[in-house]
């Protein structure tokens, strides 16, 4: 019964790494851009979420003001600066979005402390669900349910939609899509906030289960590049299989080996790397 | 090719440098922790601007380095020498073990496992709290004595880290100079061409990394020795950022460069973080302006300035051609 528990909590928390992973793959795969501010984005939804739940907003209400706040936030951050750096080496996206990892970082400790704060569970899903004797939180089953609806709709958008066929052009060639006569740059701007978007909805849904903190970015930034690495980059179904399986391994090893839950995410991946170099599905 | 570039003009900078801060520091805590991080960050850039390896995992090494000292003396007091070597052989065949499971997968990818490699190591240090003392550290670690009597005055441990950051400088100099140093230099500019050529790229890569790993782990013993523990931070995520920062912010294009980059963060954040707390914010701030306007660092600020005083007669836009 345990690991059925535990089975159930590691399949929500591999959506959330699912929705971190196809953000920054999204990213990454049109704008060949490597944005380390991936968890910054995830930090400032999670701490939305707070702030806004904190003033009297319900949760149903924050979550997708949050993601709409964050998302815009990074259109504007695209628009105004990234879109001069992508033609520099990998060091400096590397360099300029670390910095305004750092700055995300800072500004929210200024704006809401250095020590978190938890976000109580929504209206309507503060109880348990109860089948026999297994017992397990409403919320936690909504965010499985929710994400999955959420998986089906962005495979949709990507993969069946004029604008994914648009995304997926430009990640092919964005010469190719100019010629067309597409604005790249607006379309740039616009998948840049969608991805981090994602990052920020995965911030949003993970407050009410792990609470706020403001280094949650790094951890949620390293498990997202683990997903990637494990399932291939630009892969869909890589991310959300590696990032399954990544929260199930997390979830499982909680109850194994407490202490060592978060070593054997990394220590997974390494096996990958070592037998699989190209990751799980990965093309590249 | 500028004549600071030159290997006798990089290392007479980098005597010059032990020989100044002294005289202008008044902490000798801070001064010898510049040096230690100079080393630190020119074994980075050994990877970065020589081998073109963007590398995300250096705190590992760091760290282990700090793991060896904080183990070896508060537990067994072995000979602060064996100490020294341990933690450089142990941090080259742990570089080895990384960077074998990294450079199997290029670019991008390359750098996001040196970064999740560096979360792995991090949680082991964590878990482990047995061996490590977990987030308390381990505490009581003793400085080195010469001669019968422990180097602890500030400005004594200075003058021993300095005589091993001459040294390790002008180890990574003569590394540069060497025919491996070209070679690298030759895999930077096209892997593939310099395999074609026949050279084995992946194990010229490997001894790169052993080298950086080394050089990162002795700097992570000598930390430990400064500061008195061997604390969890100094194999965090944190660390191997910071490295990385100091690395890009000094330049890439030269070793004195990684002096440079390490002095200029070292000095910002001591004053800084005084007057405010958030300092890093401003960090952040000083980062994407590194990036958008000085992508040749603090070392391309230098070589510009010494074309303007000593070479009147060329423009100054003009950078230097590389090699």
């Amino acid at each position: 019964m345990i690991y059925l528990f535990q089975v159930l909590n590691g399949i929500g928390l591999g959506m959330l790494y699912f929705l971190l992973a196809v953000g920054l793959s999204v990213i990454f795969g049109l704008l060949q851009f490597v944005n380390f501010a991936h968890g910054a984005f995830y930090l400032l939804g999670a701490y939305l979420t707070y702030d806004l739940t904190m003033r009297g907003f319900s949760f149903w209400a924050a979550m997708p003001l949050a993601t709409l706040i964050v998302a815009g936030i990074a259109a504007l951050i695209e628009a105004v600066l990234l879109h001069r750096i992508y033609k520099l080496p990998h060091t400096f996206h590397i360099l300029v979005t670390v910095g305004l990892a750092l700055v995300v970082q800072e500004l929210v400790i200024i704006a809401w402390g250095p020590l978190g704060g938890s976000v109580p569970a929504p209206d309507g899903l503060q109880g348990v669900v109860i089948l026999g004797d297994f017992i397990y939180p409403q919320y936690r089953l909504f965010t499985i349910g929710f994400t999955a609806v959420l998986a089906g709709l962005l495979w949709w958008l990507l993969e069946g939609t004029r604008l994914g066929a648009i995304v997926r052009g430009g990640s092919e060639s964005p010469a190719n899509m100019a010629l067309l006569g597409y604005n790249t740059l607006r379309i740039n701007t616009a998948v840049f906030g969608f991805g981090a978007g994602l990052a920020g909805l995965a911030g949003a849904l993970a407050a009410p289960i792990r609470g706020v903190e403001p280094f949650m970015g790094i951890e949620a930034l390293s498990v997202a590049f683990v997903v990637v690495v494990i399932g291939g980059m630009g892969s869909y179904t890589g991310a959300l299989v590696a990032g399954l399986l990544v929260g199930v391994v997390q979830s499982v090893m909680t109850t194994l080996w407490p202490e060592g839950a978060r070593l054997m995410i990394y220590v997974g991946m390494a096996l990958v790397i070592a037998l699989m170099p190209r990751g799980l599905l990965g093309r590249a | 090719m500028n004549p600071l570039d030159k290997p006798y003009a990089q290392l007479a900078l980098a005597l010059l440098t032990v020989l100044v801060l002294p005289l202008f520091l008044k902490s000798g805590i801070l001064a010898t922790e510049i040096l230690i991080f100079a080393m630190v960050v020119a074994a980075c850039n050994l990877l970065l601007g020589y081998t073109g390896l963007l590398s995300f995992g250096q705190g590992i090494f760091f760290g282990i380095g700090t793991y060896v000292a904080g183990i070896c003396l508060t537990r067994w007091s072995v000979p602060v020498p064996l100490v020294l070597a341990g933690a450089a052989v142990l941090g080259a065949a742990t570089a080895t073990l990384v960077g074998w499971l990294s450079i199997r997968r290029q670019g991008v990818y390359f750098v996001m496992l040196t970064l999740a490699f560096s979360q792995l190591f991090y949680f082991v240090a964590y878990t482990f709290s047995g061996v490590t003392g977990g987030d308390n550290g381990l505490l009581g670690v003793p400085r080195p004595s010469v001669g019968g009597t422990a180097l602890n005055s500030p400005w004594s441990y200075y003058t021993f880290v300095a005589v091993c950051f001459v040294a390790v400088f002008a180890l990574l100099v003569m590394v540069t100079q060497s025919t491996f140093g070209r070679t690298l230099l030759a895999i930077r500019e096209n892997e593939g061409r310099a395999a074609a050529i026949g050279f084995p790229t992946k194990l010229f890569k490997l001894e790169a990394f052993a080298i950086s790993g080394a050089v990162t782990a002795f700097g992570g013993a000598l930390h430990a020795m400064l500061i008195g523990v061997a604390p969890l931070s100094n194999i965090e995520y944190h660390t191997s950022e910071l490295i990385l920062i100091m690395t890009i912010i000094g330049g890439s294009s030269s070793l004195f460069g990684s002096v440079l980059g390490a002095g200029f963060y070292l000095l910002l954040a001591d004053a800084l973080s005084t007057v405010w707390p958030r300092w890093l914010l401003l960090l952040g701030l000083v980062l994407v302006t590194v990036a958008l306007f000085l992508q040749r660092g603090l070392w391309g600020l230098v070589e510009r300035g010494y074309d303007l005083v000593f070479r009147r007669e060329r423009a100054p836009e003009t950078p230097a051609e590389e090699h």
